[in-house]
């Protein structure tokens, strides 16, 4: 694709793919941008997983025009959408959509009018929108895209249209540190942004006909324009094939012994695509897209003992892939689901009446289809949503739009709180009520989170070291250490134990039980007055998540 | 003619009260293997928590014959009086056909009217004192006291602060709040009565916050026209609540009890209640 003035809805689809592909090879580039050096809320894997969906719904329609096209990537997107930046980005598409409909193809100023669209849509979507983010790349792309438009004239060229939107995304996402603090501390720049940039940027190259050079080169990442310290950046992942839309999406954990992760990798990458494996030589959890799991599986058990594991057939309408406990009495006809990633946690909020647990999914965030099929699969029409997790609620607040039940949710930012609202429903009271009576008890509780920095950072005045264990309290970082328990230790003493009557510690699956029962004894034997207990949570990345209250 | 009250050992009204009410209260049984007591008669509720705490079997208990009904009601006629009796809810004992039997054991035709209150524990009590009062008043009738009585039940109940499910669930009482069994996080679950079973209100994370919320519960509502506060093993918590209530209800007029052994047996230790007749 050279100079062109009109691109149909099949090579508008193409250009996404390869934008795609290219995200992935720096997806986990991206990961490491949070500001936060804490093990979730990937915004690089999110913003792929979200893509993947995105590409895939463009791959089922017939018609060539882009607005049926990018209608049907605007649904996938929906779908697909996992954590805040997913959530956004399906926003964009939807303004896209909107921009492009009704059209066969589109020219240079149909594609600034679209960006525009979806700069507009992106930031009706949010409640609190923030400059510094994936918000103000996608103001200053539709800026650019405008202005190149209106001095192409009546020529219409998409090519020098896409180019100013790109050079604009690159220049927007190296100026994010300036607009928003936390980014200058941490000393990168905002990892939506780039993923934004880095998609457009992979779209443009395909324009160019590239398609063959992008499969041996890498996207780079933007240059903050505040000077800081530089980040280590985690070798790149290698990148099967073309995607085959359809087989079955199938994850897995596996633990053993010497299970060499990048050998295991190479193994695997010829079986399906979109392979992604992490860990280490003890637990590795794989996520791939291939027609035959049941081989893999089978292969995985020669290595180690397998775990949690899911196979969904990814293009199935009734896919149902969570496990779910028959509810022993109907809770009052209204039915909580709630999102966990740890079999402990998940069997906690089970064993309190909830009637689907969500698995928080590989990245720990589950797409707006995982929560939308769970809420459907229940008995119930009035639903309650417990996304336990900052970067999961925007997702399932998208589900009442797609559902004819009705949806509340109770924006639960952690686990501990999202415990605090169930526990405060109300049998007596009715929908509208209760979800009143759980949002209120969010706030009742602080909760605390030991995890290893994923990497090196600076941050409220803390020069964490890769690995050391760093303890949140409330989504702040507020103490590091060596070990988790010294960190856990501290994180407490500034939780207000003193006026506190319950101290509930649930420890992942990187703890030992010894371990808290150790820290129980310590606290316990300090504060003589408060009720301490124990819990396995068995989480991934937290070594201890607890609630104070 | 006057109207008399019997009611059974559940309604946890002390025995002087009763006696000042005129009220005749027909006891329940507890067993404890093979040793019987009648209920607030031969066990005190102080000596009942003592051993439940300290014996490895459980209690069990049984409702009165018909007989101990028909022996109350015959001494009841004699003086030329019409009865009201007033029995727990028939969901949770059979209490009330033992009364309704002992009915066609007296010559008391038309003079003796039975009701299944829904309720047990203080509400019971509550309805109980409410209505030796009404009974009390020139021309009651047992034809209007029976209708007021039934007026007061749909605004009186008990919520009922547990420590554990577990002697609920084993006695067979659990009703709707089965649901709640095998939390595995340390709650405080609240119930309540509802439709004359046990049914599930929340759950706290510890007894002081369960206290709260029972205050709140009653802080919330319009207008009480009766309350009252009772408790199995922990009387200190008891009063505290009772403190807190004096202060939005006539601290005078709050009922204190203690759960009979009866209702010991399936709640075990432990628990705060409180019981209300809302005026509407």
């Amino acid at each position: 694709m050279k100079q062109s003035n009109s691109i149909n809805g099949t090579e508008f689809r193409d250009m996404f793919a390869a934008a795609t592909t290219w995200l992935e090879k720096s997806a986990s580039d991206i990961d490491a941008l949070n500001v936060f050096p804490v093990p979730d809320g990937d915004t690089g894997t999110n913003m792929l997983l979200t893509m993947r969906s995105t590409v895939e719904e463009g791959f089922k329609v017939t018609d060539t025009s882009v607005s049926a096209i990018a209608q049907a990537m605007a649904n996938g997107a929906l779908m697909g959408a996992r954590g805040n930046s997913g959530v956004i980005l399906s926003q964009i598409w939807s303004g896209l959509a909107q921009g492009l409909c009704d059209k066969e193809t589109f020219n240079g100023k149909d594609l600034a009018n679209a960006l525009e669209q979806a700069s507009e849509t992106a930031y009706k979507g949010l409640s609190n929108p923030v400059e510094g983010t994936i918000l103000t790349v996608m103001k200053d792309v539709s800026k650019a895209s405008q202005k190149q438009a209106a001095k192409n004239g009546a020529g219409g060229d998409v090519l020098s249209v896409m180019e100013a939107a790109v050079n604009a995304a690159s220049e927007s996402v190296a100026n994010t540190p300036t607009l928003l603090p936390v980014l200058k501390d941490a000393g990168v720049v905002d990892a939506g942004g780039q993923g934004l940039f880095t998609l457009l940027d992979g779209a443009l190259r395909f324009m160019r006909g590239e398609a063959e050079l992008m499969r041996f080169r890498k996207p780079q990442l933007v240059e903050s324009n505040v000077p800081m310290t530089p980040i280590t950046v985690t070798a790149p992942e290698k990148v099967g094939a073309d995607e085959i839309p359809f087989g079955y999406c199938t994850e897995f954990l596996l633990k053993g012994k010497e299970l060499e992760p990048e050998k295991l990798k190479r193994r695997l990458v010829k079986r399906g695509q979109s392979l992604i494996v992490v860990g280490d030589d003890t637990t590795v959890r794989v996520h791939v897209h291939t027609i035959d799991p049941g081989a893999i599986i089978h292969f995985a058990t020669t290595l180690g003992t397998v775990h949690s594991v899911s196979i969904r057939n990814m293009d199935e309408q009734h896919q149902d892939f969570l496990e779910m406990q028959k509810s022993r009495t109907p809770v009052a006809d209204i039915e909580i689901v709630a999102v966990a990633a740890g079999d402990g946690l998940s069997d906690v909020f089970t064993s309190l009446g909830v009637a689907a647990v969500i698995p928080g999914g590989q990245t720990m965030n589950p797409s707006t289809k995982d929560l939308l099929q769970a809420v459907n699969s229940l008995r119930s029409d009035k639903v309650i949503i417990l996304p336990n997790n900052k970067n999961i609620v925007l997702t399932a607040e998208k589900v009442q739009s797609l559902t004819e039940k009705h949806v509340h949710v109770v924006p639960s930012r952690t686990i501990p709180e999202g415990i605090a609202a169930l526990l405060s429903f109300d049998y007596e009271a009715d929908f509208d009520a209760n979800t009143r009576i759980m949002t209120e008890a969010l706030s009742s509780v602080k909760t605390v989170e030991i995890t290893r920095a994923v990497r090196a950072t600076q941050f409220n005045g803390f020069a964490i070291k890769k690995k050391q264990a760093i303890g949140l309290l409330d989504g702040t970082i507020v103490a590091v250490a060596d070990e988790p328990l010294d960190v856990l230790r501290t994180t407490l003493t500034k939780a207000g134990l003193k006026k506190a009557e319950v101290v509930t510690l649930y420890y992942g699956e990187d703890t030992d039980e010894k371990e808290a029962q150790q820290a129980k004894d310590e606290i316990a034997s300090k504060y003589h007055n408060l009720q301490v207990e124990v819990v396995r949570g068995g989480q991934p990345h937290y070594n201890f998540i607890g609630s104070v209250e | 003619m006057t109207v008399k009250i019997v009611t059974d050992s559940t309604s946890d009204i002390t025995s002087r009260l009763a006696q000042e009410l005129g009220v005749t209260v027909v006891p329940l049984t507890v067993f404890f293997g093979h040793e019987s007591f009648q209920d607030r008669v031969n066990i005190s509720t102080d000596e009942f928590y003592r051993r439940l705490s300290q014996e490895s079997i459980y209690p069990t208990t049984t409702q009165p014959a018909p007989g101990l009904f028909a022996e109350a009601y015959q001494n009841l006629l004699k003086g030329n009086n019409e009865i009201l009796v007033l029995s727990l809810s028939g969901r949770l004992s059979g209490t009330f056909r033992s009364a309704v039997n002992a009915v066609g054991m007296v010559e008391g035709k038309g003079r003796i009217e039975v009701i299944d209150t829904s309720l047990t524990a203080m509400s019971l009590g509550l309805t109980v004192i409410s209505a030796a009062k009404m009974a009390a008043q020139p021309g009651m009738t047992l034809r209007q006291l029976t209708e007021n009585v039934k007026a007061k039940l749909p605004h009186t109940s008990t919520l009922v602060a547990f420590d554990t499910l577990k002697y609920l669930a084993k006695g067979g009482r659990i009703g709707k709040a089965q649901g709640l069994l095998g939390s595995l996080l340390a709650v405080k679950p609240v119930l309540t009565l509802k439709d004359g079973e046990v049914a599930p209100m929340t759950r706290l994370r510890s007894m002081s916050a369960a206290s709260d919320y029972l205050y709140n519960h009653i802080a919330n509502m319009p207008k009480v026209e009766a309350l009252a506060v009772e408790h199995a093993t922990t009387p200190h918590e008891a009063d505290i609540l009772v403190a807190r209530l004096g202060k939005i209800f006539p601290k005078e007029n709050i009922y204190r009890s203690v759960l009979s052994p009866v209702l010991g047996t399936y709640m075990g230790p432990n628990i705060l209640a409180v019981s209300f007749i809302e005026s509407k």
